[in-house]
């Protein structure tokens, strides 16, 4: 695998489990449930970093981080917008596949936080 | 989207183990022996063949639990490594069937056709992912200069007692949120439009970081990625200290096939 950084170095690289976990568990071709068999411990594993969910914490947050800053230069405003949006989704679409691993990925909003891993409720050796 | 079939058949009594499948590739695919994937032990890679088809699988043990760090880095770098080689459908993890015929008739033979489609669009093509993330303080200094209510709501608490402007940093805290949300959907938009002509397809993966800037994936010709590193560096030197951008490819087109996301 190639990994290209750009740009500054500040903050970690957001490379790693809770890359493979949001493409390999939330991606992919999705098998007919007909053919599948079960498998103990897929059931329980559950994504809880999907999706950025604001509440008061978030609020409270942004605005202590608003109040730490040092505003002496305030900067220029952006550059205007280009173009259209362009969200093509899904085109090489595979067919007859049903949809039958989400039910079990449910999706959690962590008060705006990532939480990055898998929880999993059960996975002592039976 | 069919959600009527979300019954899984149990295993047979007495099943000890299955094949777990990682994806599905054409069938002149050759395969370097001593791989292993998934479980524990981690099974031989093996090439279930059927036709002018063939899936990526190996054996499991279907008593025990499966998910571990090792067992997702395995089910990704398999798939990963496959496609500079050859058009792969990765499956997403988890697809375990009951045996070699299972998935030679049941998963191959069955969706034949439009597996065989799948692939020849896939044919010559790579996913890459860009995701960029906002550096904090130069974002809050941009939305406080555009925005003078933000920017008197932060005079206003300013060296006041947290407690007595509760009310206040939660307008303030509620301005910056809807501030980021929109500079993020126009961050994505310049992204796609600079990435249109470059990419076979484009999908916006939603945002799981407060800070995430852009999060895309994009299906692209082997011979575009270098069209799209000067996307990138064109975009991260005009966002120099604002975003941080990062590619991650070339990967198997996980958010170009089957009805995830």
């Amino acid at each position: 695998m190639t990994v290209m950084q750009s740009g500054g170095s500040r903050g970690p690289s957001p490379t790693g489990l809770a890359d493979v976990i949001e493409t390999i568990l939330d991606k992919g071709m999705v098998i007919d449930a007909y053919v599948r068999v079960s498998l103990v411990g897929i059931e329980v594993l559950t994504i809880d970093a999907r999706v950025v969910i604001a509440s008061v914490d978030t609020y409270l947050r942004f605005a202590e981080a608003v109040n730490r800053l040092d505003i002496s230069q305030e900067k220029e405003g952006l550059p205007g917008l280009v173009g259209g949006m362009q969200e093509s989704g899904a085109k090489h679409k595979t067919r007859g596949m049903l949809d039958a691993a989400t039910d079990k990925l449910k999706e959690y909003g962590d008060n705006g936080r990532e939480r990055q891993g898998a929880r999993r409720s059960r996975r002592e050796e039976d | 989207m069919p959600a009527s079939t979300r019954e899984k058949s149990k295993p047979e009594t007495g099943q000890q183990t299955g094949v777990y499948v990682y994806g599905i590739v054409p069938g002149d695919v050759k395969l370097n022996s001593g791989v292993h994937g998934v479980g524990d032990p981690p099974g031989e890679i093996r090439l279930v063949r059927s036709g002018d088809l063939a899936a990526l699988v190996s054996e499991v043990d279907i008593t025990k639990p499966l998910g571990t760090p090792d067992d997702l880095q395995a089910h990704q770098e398999i798939l990963d490594a496959t496609v500079t080689d050859a058009p792969v459908l990765p499956s997403r993890f988890g697809a375990v069937l009951t045996n070699e015929e299972a998935v030679a008739a049941e998963l191959l033979d069955a969706n034949h056709d439009e597996f065989a489609a799948a692939l020849r669009q896939l044919e010559g093509r790579v996913e890459y992912i860009v995701r960029g993330r906002y550096a904090e303080q130069a974002l809050l200094e941009e939305i406080l200069s555009e925005n003078s209510r933000a920017a008197r709501l932060r005079d206003r608490i300013s060296g006041a007692d947290p407690d007595a402007t509760r009310e206040l940093r939660i307008q303030l805290g509620e301005i910056v949120n809807n501030a980021v949300a929109n500079k993020r959907q126009n961050d994505t938009r310049d992204l796609l439009a600079a990435m249109k002509d470059h990419c076979a397809a484009s999908l916006v993966r939603t945002a799981t970081n407060e800070m995430d800037a852009v999060y895309a994936a994009f299906l692209i010709e082997v011979g575009q990625v270098g069209e799209l590193e000067r996307v990138v560096q064109d975009l991260s030197d005009r966002w120099r200290g604002r975003v941080e951008l990062h590619v991650r490819g070339p990967m198997a087109p996980y958010d170009f096939v089957g009805n995830g996301g």
